[in-house]
């Protein structure tokens, strides 16, 4: 089984117009390293519209409906950083981690995520590094595949 | 201190759409209220980081706390939402 993290999915310089474009570019980030199929991309902008996906501290985490689950080939997450921030309803965003989970695989990988950005240190590290490894290094407690 | 148990209904687990209704519910209410998962650390339920970080799985059993007046109460009402599958009615929206 792969990493959940390609180096391939992480982009710590991306620009978007608006939420919806910060999306469907983490949709692409996680298409491109064959996680899902194209169609989990509308998943995930629908499933913004019906339930945000921001969580605090700068960070949103865009993920498909329970329908969309069927586009996911395998588990996996892309991390996107707009230095620019994006308007998130209101909220600005920095970071974009990304999800694609089939069946309960997401739970222990949002519970991993929350807890490392539950560290002030470490979500301000996250959203700062100019550095792909350090990316790498900050999550790899969620990146690591448990044995299935 | 008054405490609620219960298991988590919705099949996807406490995250998402059920999270992000639980907590904006714990938000509303009039006492802070702390969520836990068996002897762990009680985290705020109205954050959704803290929340999250609880990594409850369908069926996992949480304990929500809450002191005060209308603590009971908060926690009748948080409590009767996660013993609904908040997926199942996402479903039947769409």
């Amino acid at each position: 089984m792969p990493d959940l993290l390609d180096r391939a999915a992480i982009r710590l310089d991306a620009v978007a117009a608006d939420r919806d474009d910060a999306i469907r570019q983490c949709g692409h980030a996680l298409e491109g390293v064959g996680a899902v199929d194209a169609s989990y991309i509308d998943a995930m902008v629908e499933r913004e519209r019906s339930v945000p996906t921001y969580v605090g501290e700068g960070v949103a985490i865009p993920h498909g409906t329970l329908a969309g689950k069927d586009a996911v080939r395998h588990d996996a997450i892309c991390v996107l950083r707009f230095p620019d921030g994006v308007d998130w309803d209101g909220h600005l965003v920095k970071l974009c981690v990304g999800i694609a989970a089939k069946g309960d695989g997401h739970v222990r990988l949002l519970s991993e995520l929350a807890q490392i950005l539950l560290d002030p240190d470490s979500a301000r590290a996250l959203r700062e590094s100019a550095n792909v490894d350090e990316v790498i290094r900050l999550l790899q407690p969620a990146a690591q595949e448990v044995p299935q | 201190m008054s405490t609620r148990t219960v298991a988590i209904a919705s099949r996807t687990g406490l995250h998402a759409r059920p999270a992000a209704l639980f907590v904006k519910a714990a938000a509303d209410q009039d006492v802070p209220v702390r969520i836990r998962v068996g002897d762990g650390p009680a985290v705020p339920a109205a954050s959704m980081l803290a929340v999250l970080s609880l990594g409850a799985g369908h069926g996992t059993e949480v304990t929500l706390e809450a002191d005060g007046p209308g603590a009971d109460a908060a926690l009748d009402s948080l409590a009767a939402l996660l013993a609904r599958d908040l997926d199942a009615e996402e479903a039947a929206d769409a």
